[in-house]
């Protein structure tokens, strides 16, 4: 046998090299996902370096919770991302099997005589199949371009959860503060229905009077029930997202919703910025191309049969010992890989309507998510230039109207309990403000450009603080 | 001590043939015009003696009124007058607290006056100014002072937005000069200026006011006093004699314009158009014999003004004079809207003495009407409650509204005034509205406000002594 065969010992080689390295594939997701949100991610593998994580984890959790932890704890913690992260192994070895000759067989044979007048035969013969030789690199390509699909597909899904958490984040914050908000609107209620308990001692309003105070009194302890409900539940929304579990959910989260940026940064060009960076559409459009890689590599070999070279070597009993090639060679009489030919094309044109499908759909998401991103903006500096100083000033007024005597606690606690909705409208349209940022962000498939920063505004002092919380300071007294 | 004394020797009418008549109507004399405009005039006043003449006067009452198809006298009302009549000369000027007399000229032997209609920025109260629509750039209209027999032309010039008209409350005219908008003549448009003319044949106390869209402009300040003096005094004469206009406004806390669509909850009730503590007191030197004449065009309300410290009289009605036996003593003159009456005494007791409205919400400035009945309420931890929620909050009225005399630190709405509290000598005096005072003092040095008045030792009440509550028996 020519074991030395150089062409032979470089393919073995070849295939020998292809080793599945477990770390690749997420390398390159945790790249795409930095680039995006700058941010890390991990694929826990059960190496020591969990331990690593785990005592990350529990440093981000620490202290009171940002959106930028909630999402690197996510990326690092989330179940189902893990699993999605597992894909890529699959995928990876599905490459590196690609990358692999096949295995050269060996067939032997050894024949006794039965008579004696023959002698013992024997045939050896080392056999490759030869086309994988030259299709090898095409398959290879399809390989790597379906892993590096995967690798989009998976870091998209970093992204989409990404998204996910900062809305539910947002969520929680929101629900914090209408908490808060519906608690002093239960304080206004407890005041009222006990003026009107004085009022009854006193002997000046009717038992009617009173009971219907108390009623509203009750009513505002239901509502606040819930909304404490609610934040109890985006807070195990989070939770969920974060994978969180046992005394790890027992996180704080101190930070107000931010303020509506002052000025939008240009929306602009979004689409096209959407079609460029976005993971979905590139693993779609690898897919396709993929599809029409594994479409030529069918038709080019169309009508190769199998193709087997070997050495063999024969000796009979009584003859010379023989050596030699063996050809086998398939003929593509039947199957000329029409089939598959036909299904592949089928797929790629598959791919291309996809491909087709989520662009369309991206522009027109982009562009819905970007008219209510603006609408929710102009709404929520409406409301806090115009509608919440307006309500202060009217709290304001009823006060000097109370002052005057011309108006009674219980009006007066009306006008303060409206200015509370007001706040409480407010605060849940900055809250859908900053959800469909995130959503934009993740239509567009990376972080937006970071707004200018607002522009210190000189507040009128009956004005409200700029935060979205509910202040006293401008009720008192002058 | 409000005992009418004659002290008024002028002869009777009857007697006077002394011709003032500077007019053209050679045929006119003093004594032929009262008899035209009262009947009975002349021969009342001789069965008096000379005095308190001409007070029973009702025209009409008695006799034909003078012109009129029942009246023998003559074919048509006369329009035959007097010359001018003369301050100081003829009669005492009002006086007018917080207000204005409308000037006037004599031209040819008629007192001839300009009112301009327009829209006045007026001030209630310090704190409290609102716009309303007056004469002159006065609200209410400046006071009208003229004397029986003059001859009286008004041109009014209306610079409103609206149109108008001028009806002289009370005073006996021809129809055609009464002003109603409509029926006795078309309302005076804006921009335009109308000439009323006409011989004042009475005396007493008359008004003036708007009678086109009569709510709004009324309701806005369109009225005014017509004073007229007899062309001799009747009756004894007075030292002071003061002229108050009643009304009543609705002016929320916080706005500048009356509503005049307000029907019942009035809430700024004043006299001459200011609530206390804007009114001018009433001065007085002891001894003066005072008259006050009140009229009242308040939408809806009467009102009973009590003057403390005095019994008085009530002298005359809009409709003139009442004989001397008809009048009672009173200490509360009731004044029903659309009518005057003149009260008479003699200021005999020193001091300052509240004169107000006793109708208790008509001495409280702006008072709200949707206030819960704090009185009695217990208050106790409930502004601790409310504060964290409205941190200028303070439980106010439990103990009813005099503390709102002294509420003047908190803030209020703009342009409004509180509810009472006028600053008194001991303390905030708990009223507003329609409230004033008399002063009556022993010297006065001018005209002005001669400051509080100290009682003597011993006619003040204070606080008991222990000794005295032993002396007598109290037990507390």
């Amino acid at each position: 046998m020519h074991w030395k065969s150089p062409w032979l010992l470089s393919v073995l080689l070849l295939g020998g090299c292809a080793s599945v390295q477990k770390e690749r594939g997420h390398l390159e997701v945790a790249a795409l996902v930095e680039e995006r949100t700058g941010l890390n991610t991990r694929w826990n593998q059960g190496t020591p370096e969990d331990a690593q994580v785990r005592q990350h984890l529990d440093a981000l959790l620490a202290g009171d919770l940002t959106s930028d932890h909630a999402v690197e704890v996510a990326l690092l913690n989330n179940p189902a991302l893990q699993g999605t992260y597992e894909e890529l192994g699959v995928s990876q070895a599905d490459m590196v099997q690609a990358g692999l000759l096949t295995n050269p067989s060996f067939d032997g044979s050894i024949g006794f005589p039965l008579t004696s007048d023959g002698g013992m035969e024997h045939e050896f013969s080392i056999v490759q199949s030869f086309v994988d030789i030259f299709t090898l690199p095409l398959r290879k390509r399809v390989a790597n371009e379906q892993f590096l699909a995967d690798t989009l597909r998976v870091a998209h899904e970093a992204l989409v959860t990404t998204a996910e958490v900062r809305q539910t984040f947002t969520e929680v914050q929101a629900r914090q503060q209408l908490v808060a908000l519906r608690r002093e609107v239960l304080q206004a209620a407890d005041a009222a229905a006990d003026l009107s308990g004085r009022l009854r001692a006193a002997g000046n309003v009717t038992a009617l009077a009173l009971a219907t105070e108390q009623a509203a009194l009750e009513q505002a302890r239901l509502e606040l029930a819930q909304d404490e409900l609610a934040l109890f539940e985006a807070r195990e929304h989070l939770n969920r997202l974060m994978g969180l579990f046992g005394p790890r959910v027992q996180w704080t989260l101190a930070q107000k919703l931010p303020e509506v940026p002052a000025a939008e940064a240009s929306l602009e060009h979004l689409e096209t910025l959407a079609i460029r960076q976005r993971l979905d559409i590139d693993a779609a459009r690898k897919q396709v191309s993929l599809l029409w890689n594994a479409l030529e590599l069918a038709r080019s070999t169309r009508f190769f049969g199998r193709v087997d070279v070997g050495v063999h070597t024969h000796r009979d009993a009584n003859g010379p010992r023989l050596l030699g090639p063996t050809l086998s060679l398939e003929l593509p009489i039947f199957d000329q890989r029409q089939a598959l030919i036909a299904k592949l094309e089928a797929q790629h044109r598959q791919g291309e309507d996809r491909l087709t499908e989520l662009s369309v759909n991206a522009r027109s998401e982009v562009r819905a998510a970007r008219a209510r991103l603006v609408t929710l903006r102009n709404m929520a500096e409406r409301y806090q230039k115009v509608v919440l100083p307006l309500r202060t000033t009217i709290l304001e007024e009823s006060q000097r109207q109370y002052n005057a005597m011309q108006i009674g606690l219980p009006a007066l606690l009306i006008a303060r309990r409206d200015q509370v909705e007001a706040w409480r409208a407010y605060l849940e349209t900055v809250r859908d403000y900053w959800m469909a940022r995130a959503d934009l962000e993740r239509l567009v498939g990376g972080r937006l450009p970071v707004p200018t920063a607002p522009a210190p505004t000189p507040e009128p002092t009956s004005a409200p603080s700029p935060s979205p919380e509910p202040t006293h300071e401008h009720h008192e007294a002058h | 001590m409000s005992t009418m004394k004659p002290t008024d020797e002028t002869p009777g009418p009857s007697e006077d043939t002394t011709s003032e008549v500077t007019d053209t109507t050679p045929a006119l004399t003093r004594r032929t015009l009262l008899a035209r405009t009262g009947a009975t005039l002349a021969t009342g006043a001789l069965l008096m003696h000379g005095r308190a003449q001409a007070q029973s006067s009702v025209p009409g009452a008695n006799a034909p009124r003078a012109g009129s198809a029942a009246d023998t006298g003559g074919k048509v009302a006369r329009q035959s007058h007097l010359p001018p009549g003369k301050a100081g000369r003829d009669y005492r000027p009002v006086v007018v607290p917080n207000g204005a007399k409308l000037p006037w000229k004599d031209v040819g032997g008629v007192k001839v006056f300009h009112m301009v209609a327009e829209e006045v920025e007026h001030e209630f109260a310090p704190g409290l100014k609102a716009t309303c629509w007056g004469y002159n750039g006065h609200v209410h209209g400046p006071t009208i002072e003229v004397v029986e027999g003059d001859r009286v032309r008004f041109y009014v010039t209306n610079r409103l937005p609206a149109s108008t008209t001028v009806h002289w409350h009370g005073i006996l005219l021809p129809s055609g000069m009464d002003g109603v908008g409509g029926l006795n003549q078309k309302a005076i448009a804006p921009g335009e200026t109308y000439r009323y003319e006409f011989t004042v044949r009475q005396s007493g106390t008359g008004m003036y006011h708007s009678h086109h869209d009569e709510m709004t402009q009324m309701a806005l300040g369109m009225v005014g006093l017509f004073i007229i003096h007899p062309r001799r005094p009747v009756g004894p004469r007075v030292d002071r004699d003061f002229a108050i206009m009643l009304h009543e406004w609705r002016i929320d806390p916080g706005t500048r314009r009356p509503d005049p669509n307000e029907m019942t909850d009035f809430n700024v009730l004043t006299m001459n158009a200011k609530a206390f503590p804007g009114t001018e007191p009433l001065v007085v030197r002891k001894g003066e014999r005072v008259r006050i004449r009140f009229g009242n065009l308040s939408a809806m309300d009467h009102h009973p003004i009590h003057l403390h410290g005095y019994q008085f009289r009530i002298t005359e009605t809009d409709g003139g004079r009442i004989p001397e036996s008809a009048q009672w003593p009173e200490t509360t003159v009731l004044v029903p809207t659309g009518s005057t009456r003149t009260i008479e005494f003699v200021a005999d007791e020193p001091g300052d003495w509240a004169m107000h409205c006793h109708m208790t919400h008509h001495v409280m400035n702006q008072m709200g009407h949707d206030v819960p009945n704090m009185v009695g309420v217990k208050p106790q931890g409930l502004d601790a409650k409310v504060r964290p929620l409205l941190p200028g909050y303070m439980t106010m009225g439990q103990t009813g509204m005099g503390d709102m005399a002294g509420m003047h630190h908190m803030p209020m709405p703009a342009n409004s005034i509180p509810m009472v509290g006028g600053k008194g000598p001991y303390d905030d005096i708990t009223m507003g509205g329609m409230f004033t005072l008399l002063k009556v003092r022993d010297h006065l040095d001018g005209e002005g406000d001669p400051g509080w008045y100290t009682p003597p030792q011993g006619t003040q009440a204070r606080p008991a002594q222990e000794d005295e509550l032993r002396r007598d028996g109290i037990i507390v």
